[in-house]
C-alpha cells in the first residue's frame, strides 16, 4: 500500500510538471502547426528568471509563479516577433522552423551558461518540510507542484473554452483561413498562444528547479517527454496532452520503482511507438479527411 | 545531355576535385577536416533524399550512422572481422534494420513519423548508455555488449598506420573518398532516376501518385533502406577512421547539426546539402576560434540562414544565377 501510494505522489508531482510543458507545446502545435525545440528552454529561462529576482528580492512563491509566467510569456512573444512571424508562410515551414528554434535553443543555452556558469544552484523560492499520508512522507513541494499545476491548467481551460480569446484560438487551430475570413486576426493569436505557452512553460521550469537544481541542460529531458506526450495524445490535442502527461508519468514511476530507474523512460518510448503503430494519430487524435 | 548525365558529369567532377585535393593541401589536421566533410555530408545528402525527395521525415539518421558505426566496432571487437569486410556488413545491417522502422512508419505520416523514429532512435540511446552488465573483457576493461556509456574505442583501423607509416592520412582520405563516390554517384542516380521521380510523386501527392500506380508503401521502404544502406556506409568509415564508436552520435545537438546543414543547403535540391555541409563546417571552425562564442554564433547562423533563405543556399544561388544570366541575354538581345 505504501508503495501505491510512494509511486502516485510521484507520478502525479511528475505528471503536473509534464502537463504543464505538454499543454503549451501541443497548443503551439495545433495553431502555429510548428514543434518549438526551444521550449525546453523556456522552461529553463522560467527557472533562471525566478532565481535572479529571488537572490535579489527574496520573493515569496506566489510572486515566484508570476514572475516565471512573465519571463516564459516575453520569450514565447519574442520569439514569436523574431523568428517564426517571418517564417510562418515559407516553404518547407515544418523542417525550417525546427532548424530555427532548435538554433534558438542552442543560442538561448550559451547564453544562460555565459551568464550564470554551469554551477547546479537550488532553487531558492520553494516551500520545505513534508507530511505524511499514511507511512508515506510526502514533500509539500510536490503538493505545490500539484496544486499550481491545477490551477495553471484550469484558467488555460478556461481561457479556451469561455472567453472570445479562447475561442479564436480554437477557431485558428480548426482552420486557418476560415478563421481569417471571419474576421479573427490570426497574427495576434498567434503571438497570444506563444505567450500562454511561454508562460505555462515558464511555471513548468520553476516547478522543475524545485525538484532538481537549477542549469542551463534541465530543459532539455523534460522538452522530449512532452513531445513523446504530445504525440502519444495526438498532437495539437491539448486536452489529450494533460491526460497523458499524468498517465505516462504514473507508468514511468511505477516501472522506475519495480524495474528499476533506468527502465522508465525507453518504457515510455516503448509505449509510444505500440500506440503509434496501433493508432497512427494518438490516442486522442481524429482521423482528417484530406482532399487531393 | 540528360539531366541524370549533366549531375553524374558534376559528381564525377566533385569526385576528381577531392582526390587531386591532398596534392595541394598535406596539413593533417585540414585533411582530417575534409574526412570528416566528406562523412557528415554522406549522411546529409542521404538525409536529404529521403526528407527532400521521398518526403519523409525521419529522425533516425543518426540512429543508422551509429548501427553502422556499431557494427564495424562489434565486428572487429567481438567478431574478429577484418574493417573492410565489416564495414559492408554493418551498412548491410543498418539497411535491414531502416526496413523494420520503415515498415513501422508507414501508417504515419508528416510530423507523426519525425516522432516515432526519434522515439526509436532515443529509445534504443537510452538503452546503451544505461547498460552496466559487462559483456566481456577487453584489456582488463568491462566492456558492455553495446559499449555502455563509453562505446567502442581503439579497434583497428583501416590498417594504414603500419603500410604509409606518417602519411596514414591519406590513406583513410582515399578510403572515406571511395565512401563518398558511392554515395555521391548513388544519390545523383536515386535523385534524377526513375526512383527519384517516384519518390518526389508520392511527396507532392499520393493520391495521384497511387493512382498511376505508384505504390506508397513500396518506394518509402524502398527510399528508407537505400538511404539507410549509405547512411550506415558513412557510420562505418566513420567508425573506422576515428576508430570510435560511442553514444555521443545519437546526442540530439548532433542531430540537428546535420539537420541544419541540409536545411541551410536546400531540402529538395540535389547538391544543397553538399554545399551546406560545407558551409556549416566552416562556420562551426569559425566559431570556434571566438572560442567562447561557439554555440552563439553556431545558434544564430542557424536562425539567420532559415529566416533569410527559407530554400537555401543552393536555391538561392539558383535564383542569382538565373537573374544574372536572364538580364545579360537581354542586354545582349538589346545590343543586336
Amino acid at each position: 500500500m505504501e508503495i501505491l501510494i510512494q509511486i502516485f505522489v510521484t507520478g502525479l508531482t511528475l505528471g503536473s510538471m509534464y502537463a504543464l510543458a505538454a499543454v503549451g507545446l501541443s497548443l503551439i502545435y495545433g495553431t502555429l502547426g510548428m514543434f518549438n525545440m526551444a521550449h525546453g528552454m523556456f522552461m529553463t529561462l522560467g527557472a533562471y528568471a525566478v532565481f535572479s529576482l529571488a537572490s535579489v528580492f527574496g520573493v515569496p512563491l506566489i510572486l515566484g509563479v508570476l514572475a516565471a509566467m512573465v519571463a516564459g510569456a516575453v520569450i514565447g512573444m519574442l520569439t514569436h516577433l523574431l523568428i517564426v512571424r517571418f517564417m510562418l508562410n515559407s516553404p518547407d515551414f515544418e523542417t525550417n522552423i525546427l532548424v530555427a528554434t532548435a538554433g534558438l535553443g542552442i543560442l538561448l543555452e550559451d547564453l544562460i551558461l555565459k551568464i550564470y556558469g554551469g554551477y547546479p544552484y537550488p532553487q531558492p523560492v520553494k516551500i520545505e518540510g513534508t507530511f505524511s499520508v499514511g507511512e508515506v512522507n510526502v514533500t509539500y513541494q510536490a503538493l505545490v507542484i500539484l496544486l499550481i499545476a491545477i490551477v495553471c491548467i484550469g484558467s488555460v481551460a478556461w481561457l479556451l473554452l469561455k472567453t472570445r480569446f479562447g475561442r479564436a484560438i480554437r477557431a485558428t487551430a480548426m482552420n486557418r483561413d476560415a478563421a481569417r475570413l471571419m474576421g479573427v486576426r490570426t497574427n495576434t493569436v498567434y503571438l497570444q498562444v506563444m505567450a500562454l505557452a511561454g508562460a505555462l512553460a515558464g511555471v513548468a521550469g520553476l516547478m522543475i528547479s524545485t525538484l532538481a537544481t537549477l542549469s542551463p541542460q534541465m530543459g532539455g529531458d523534460p522538452l522530449l517527454k512532452a513531445f513523446v506526450i504530445c504525440v502519444v495524445a495526438g498532437l495539437g490535442n491539448v486536452w489529450g496532452a494533460g491526460i497523458c502527461a499524468i498517465g505516462l508519468a504514473l507508468i514511468e514511476s511505477a516501472i522506475g520503482f519495480y524495474f528499476g530507474v533506468r527502465f522508465g523512460f525507453p518504457t515510455m518510448l516503448m509505449l509510444v511507438i505500440i500506440v503509434l503503430i496501433w493508432r497512427p494519430l494518438g490516442l486522442f487524435g481524429k482521423e482528417k479527411v484530406v482532399r487531393l | 545531355m540528360t539531366t541524370l548525365q549533366r549531375h553524374l558529369g558534376i559528381g564525377v567532377l566533385i569526385i576528381a576535385g577531392f582526390a587531386a585535393l591532398p596534392m595541394v593541401i598535406t596539413e593533417r589536421y585540414l585533411l582530417g577536416e575534409i574526412i570528416i566533410f566528406f562523412i557528415w555530408a554522406m549522411v546529409a545528402m542521404n538525409w536529404n533524399v529521403l526528407m527532400g525527395h521521398a518526403g519523409v521525415f525521419s529522425l533516425a539518421q543518426m540512429l543508422f550512422v551509429a548501427c553502422g558505426a556499431y557494427g564495424v566496432a562489434m565486428g572487429v571487437t567481438f567478431g574478429g572481422l577484418p574493417v573492410w569486410a565489416a564495414i559492408p556488413i554493418a551498412a548491410m545491417a543498418s539497411a535491414a534494420l531502416a526496413l523494420v522502422i520503415g515498415m513501422a512508419c508507414l501508417r504515419l505520416t508528416g510530423a507523426y513519423v519525425a516522432l516515432l523514429t526519434y522515439a526509436i532512435a532515443e529509445m534504443i540511446h537510452v538503452l546503451i548508455i544505461t547498460d552496466t552488465e559487462c559483456f566481456t573483457l577487453v584489456r582488463n576493461n568491462c566492456q558492455q555488449l553495446f559499449g555502455g556509456s563509453t562505446g567502442f574505442s581503439r579497434f583497428d583501423d583501416f590498417g594504414f598506420r603500419p603500410l604509409l607509416k606518417g602519411n596514414w592520412v591519406l590513406g583513410n582520405y582515399y578510403a572515406v573518398l571511395v565512401a563518398f563516390a558511392i554515395t555521391v554517384l548513388g544519390v545523383v542516380i536515386i535523385i534524377h532516376g526513375r526512383l527519384g521521380l517516384a519518390f518526389r510523386a508520392i511527396r507532392d501527392n499520393v493520391g495521384y501518385a497511387s493512382s498511376r500506380g505508384i505504390d506508397r508503401k513500396k518506394y518509402q521502404v524502398a527510399a528508407f533502406a537505400v538511404t539507410a544502406f549509405l547512411t550506415g556506409l558513412a557510420g562505418g568509415v566513420y567508425a573506422a577512421h576515428f576508430r570510435f564508436a560511442g553514444p555521443s552520435l545519437f546526442e540530439f545537438s548532433t542531430l540537428m547539426f546535420v539537420l541544419s546543414m541540409i536545411v541551410v543547403g536546400g531540402l529538395g535540391s540535389t547538391w544543397g546539402p553538399l554545399i551546406g555541409t560545407g558551409l556549416m563546417m566552416i562556420v562551426v571552425e569559425f566559431s570556434k576560434e571566438m572560442g567562447d562564442a561557439r554555440n552563439l554564433v553556431l545558434g544564430l547562423a542557424l536562425i539567420l540562414f532559415v529566416v533569410l533563405l527559407p530554400k537555401g543556399l543552393s536555391h538561392a544561388g539558383t535564383m542569382l544565377a538565373s537573374r544574372f544570366l536572364g538580364r545579360s541575354r537581354t542586354s545582349a538581345a538589346n545590343r543586336k
